[in-house]
């Protein structure tokens, strides 16, 4: 079975989804359900443990096959991503965390010095760290040997449905991983999410699109189905794109055969 | 600083937002408000982040003529005292409340720093976020109330305006223009993460008051990469005292101001209280603005004891309940949030090093 391994977790989904910016809980859960997801990140500042309605965490450990990664979001710091992750597995009990460090709380680029010294610790300590990161290989290299599980490096900034416009990094990161490749941010629509699937993504990471969709369910749904022919195609083997036409006869045969 | 400085007199740094304001054919603002939408939507979501104000004190040393709580005001001063303070935050919290805006005066001698920074650490107890609007401080200071969990700073500097300014602040230390205008970045240095800023819209002609505003928002993003910075918009409302603003601003100028900030500071946080009225507050939600007061109580004390709270700094517009104001807000598929906030990520924003040698 074609499935994504995580740590010693295994995903028959390579959908991920992200849980903000929907208009309701109740939105957010038809979403999840309808994508076929079994890994979803939700972070700790939504995490309300004195108002129900107002808190992400709980729904989202009440349903049947989720796994949930908390993410730290809102970090500034290696010192506080840290904190935070800490603070995420006593209330989730997952091993996962997901390593945003964002200073600039406008843009939400991810800082790679913080986040490097972060997942750092973070694996150190047994965490499935998952850092989102710049579509820089040499960062993702760097990320892997300090034990990360994954990297999920931006297709483009967070926010900004602006696709994969780092596609030629995300090749190259892709090609030097030993560890699964995620792309994170920037997807637009379900045709990008195909696009980083045959490029060979492991997964894909989805939630503006989502949950900004007139019909959220319907959009999570494309986007299974995106990924999975993504994937599919990716296994099958894409004819190579060429330059100029391939010629049906040898135009070397009056050379002779090859010795 | 005696002189304005270049970024607030620098028309370039604005020129994309005054076509927006200027703009007069017909169908333009419905226009603009589309852009609005689809730019928060893109970088918000569907979801409206929630505040409270928590009025402290109504002891004030300046006499600024818009205001219920000048000095020279007769209604009774009073302070919150720790235990009143924490009966306060306590009865917020059971509104749901999970952010909250601590509010005084210009600094008096029973409401300084001191009493401040004891008001800031209690509010951290309670609330996940906690952010002041109060007076000016220095930068050791605003490090203090960073260091005891206060996240945010909102610091109106009412009008950019100088001559304007000098007039309405009649006497007291806010008449200081350059001070105040520098306060801000005293308060980014002091490590404080995010910082508030506006104009009181009718004290000055109001398309330079917007620009000047916006190019104000822009010198501290680009000088403070760090910074979170947030946008007001309050515009005067009927207060003891009788103020009549000279600039009047309409509620089509408001709104044209608030999509033409967000089209051009996409990511910016736009911030809109209970000064204005449910009509305005309801069709402005998801147009623009991410981040609305709610349930606010503008006296003294007026949580836990409306009954005998003290007079209040402007007369609320929007009085619904936090309850009402979030059906309104769901019925246009958008999700109040309490909670976007972690202490996790509370203290002084500070180039740390690296924590493992």
């Amino acid at each position: 079975m074609d499935s994504l391994r995580l740590g010693s977790y295994t995903f028959t989904s390579r959908l991920i989804l992200g849980t903000g910016k929907f208009s309701s809980t109740r939105a957010m859960l038809d979403a999840i359900r309808a994508s076929g997801t079994q890994l979803v990140t939700v972070a700790l500042r939504r995490f309300n443990r004195e108002q129900a309605e107002d808190d992400l965490l709980g729904p989202l450990r009440e349903m049947d096959g989720i796994t949930l990664m908390p993410n730290t979001s809102g970090a500034a710091t290696a010192r506080e991503a840290v904190r935070a992750a800490h603070i995420s597995r006593e209330l989730s009990g997952s091993p996962f965390v997901k390593v945003e460090i964002h200073p600039n709380p406008h843009h939400l680029m991810p800082d790679p010095i913080e986040t490097w010294e972060a997942c750092r610790i973070l694996a150190g300590e047994g965490f499935l760290v998952m850092p989102y990161i710049p579509a820089d290989p040499v960062l993702a290299r760097r990320l892997e040997d300090v034990g990360c599980t994954s990297v999920m490096p931006l297709g483009s900034a967070i926010g900004s449905g602006q696709g994969l416009s780092t596609a030629e990094m995300l090749k190259i990161i892709i090609r030097d991983s030993s560890i699964p490749v995620i792309v994170d941010a920037g997807l637009r629509s379900p045709s990008e999410a195909c696009a980083a699937m045959e490029m060979g993504c492991h997964a894909v990471l989805v939630n503006s699109a989502v949950a900004v969709a007139d019909d959220p369910m319907s959009m999570a749904s494309a986007f299974a189905e995106a990924v999975q022919a993504g994937r599919r195609a990716w296994h099958a083997g894409i004819m190579p794109r060429s330059g100029s036409a391939v010629a049906t006869s040898p135009l070397t045969s009056f050379l002779g055969t090859e010795p | 600083m005696t002189t304005l400085p270049s970024w607030l007199t620098d028309r370039s740094r604005s020129s994309d937002i005054a076509p927006l304001l200027l703009q007069e054919e017909a169908g333009s603002l419905e226009k603009l408000a589309a852009e609005a939408r689809a730019v928060t939507l893109r970088r918000f979501g569907r979801v409206v982040s929630l505040y409270a104000p928590l009025y402290l004190s109504n002891f004030c040393s300046s006499g600024c003529a818009y205001c219920g709580f000048a000095s020279d005001r007769s209604s009774p001063r009073r302070r919150l005292e720790p235990d009143e303070i924490e009966r306060e935050l306590i009865a917020m919290k059971a509104l749901g409340i999970g952010d909250v805006l601590l509010l005084t005066g210009e600094r008096t001698g029973s409401v300084g720093y001191d009493y401040l920074r004891r008001a800031v650490e209690t509010a951290a107890k309670w609330m996940p976020r906690v952010a002041v609007e109060a007076f000016p401080m220095s930068v050791a200071e605003y490090r203090g109330l960073a260091e005891c969990g206060c996240t945010g700073v909102t610091i109106y500097q009412e009008t950019y305006d100088p001559d304007t300014y000098r007039s309405l602040h009649r006497w007291g230390p806010k008449r200081d223009f350059f001070e105040r205008l520098e306060t801000p970045e005293r308060a980014l240095e002091g490590g404080i993460r995010s910082v508030g800023i506006g104009a009181l819209l009718g004290l000055s002609e109001p398309v330079g008051e917007a620009l000047a505003l916006a190019r104000h928002a822009r010198h501290l993003c680009r000088t403070w990469w760090k910074a979170g910075v947030s946008v007001s918009f309050p515009r005067i409302r009927p207060q003891e005292g009788g103020y009549q603003p000279s600039h009047p601003v309409d509620d089509r100028f408001l709104a044209r101001m608030i999509f033409a900030f967000r089209v051009a500071m996409p990511d910016v946080d736009l911030v809109l209280s209970t000064r204005e009225s449910p009509r305005f507050r309801d069709g402005m939600a998801g147009l623009g603005i991410t981040r609305m007061s709610i349930a606010s109580r503008t006296t003294v004390g007026g949580y836990h004891d409306p009954d005998t709270a003290g007079s209040s700094q402007f007369e609320v517009s929007d009085n619904r309940s936090a309850e009402a104001f979030c059906r309104a807000l769901r019925s246009k598929d958008l999700e109040p949030v309490f909670k976007n906030w972690d202490p996790a990520y509370s203290g002084p924003v500070i180039d740390e090093q690296p924590i493992c040698p």
